[in-house]
């Protein structure tokens, strides 16, 4: 058995540490890590469950936790550290990724299908451990914030969740819907220029 | 962190089976709606139907009317 000591160490440390230990223990064995934050209990959670190893956790005291993993013969051993073993980021230390939806459609092809398509995408987004910062509509993708959208329940949501997010006014008066709008701000091209000149991360489906 | 409920899952061999199902189930009010099949769920054409378990019978007698094939029900925490 080897004890990992990640007391005091933000993420991704606490997992950099114990894939670390996985690896010296080259094969079958158990891993012991102390961690004194909920957040970085969740990240090795999902790190074990994602690897296969057996997990459990307990809480031994007021910021201090212990995260057992049980790795059996012929698991996979961890791949070298990259960015992605930061699964769930601490608050505060999210990245400002920004959603941009342009229509209503995912997808050049088939209309119905690209309809569908956007439709699982935005249900998709809550469904994410990290949700983004925004989403920013505009264009024909002003209609799926509007009154008789399919997407207005996972919108509000999102929103409910502290997801902002932005139409573009300028698009509403264009196909007469300024009225419409039941999800969402209006926004103007400067705070759009600004949202995506700023944004870590634009992501658009 | 999201709540997660029990819901049931019914999975589609066919992108156009799945699509039909949610135009049949919104014309008939039938309750539910269509999703990204979960990714506990490994078959399937990528989209399902999702609806609370107490509806199954009705869903069942629905797609059955429509003449919908599906592939399989499943009841999952989504």
């Amino acid at each position: 058995m080897i004890q990992v000591n990640a007391m005091g160490d933000t993420c991704p440390v606490p997992v950099v540490k114990t894939k670390n230990a996985i690896r010296d223990l080259n094969g079958a064995g158990v891993v012991e890590t102390l961690v004194d934050n909920a957040i970085a209990v969740q990240n090795l959670t999902k790190m074990a469950n994602q690897k296969g190893y057996g997990v459990k956790s307990e809480k031994l005291a007021e910021n201090r936790f212990k995260v057992i993993m049980t790795i059996g013969e012929g698991a996979a051993p961890p791949e070298p550290t990259q960015d992605e073993c930061c699964l769930i980021s601490p608050p505060g230390t999210q990245k400002n990724t920004v959603i941009v939806i342009d229509d209503d459609r995912m997808g050049d092809g088939s209309d119905d299908l690209g309809k569908t398509l956007m439709k699982g995408f935005i249900y998709a987004l809550g469904q994410l451990d990290t949700l983004p910062k925004m989403l920013l509509f505009y264009n024909g993708g002003v209609v799926l914030a509007c009154e008789g959208s399919p997407c207005l329940d996972d919108l509000n949501s999102l929103q409910a969740q502290g997801v902002n997010i932005l139409v573009c006014g300028t698009c509403l008066n264009f196909y007469d819907l300024a009225d419409k709008l039941q999800v969402g701000e209006v926004t103007n091209m400067y705070v759009i220029a600004e949202t995506m000149t700023q944004a870590d991360l634009i992501v658009k489906p | 962190m999201r709540e997660k409920r029990l819901s049931l899952i019914i999975a589609f061999d066919a992108t156009t089976q799945a699509m039909a199902a949610e135009k049949y189930c919104i014309e008939h009010q039938i309750p539910g709606r269509l999703i990204p099949v979960p990714r506990e769920i490994t078959a399937g054409c990528g989209l399902a139907w999702k609806a609370s378990p107490g509806d199954k019978a009705c869903l069942m007698a629905a797609l059955d009317a429509a003449g919908i094939h599906w592939t399989a029900m499943h009841e999952i925490e989504v």
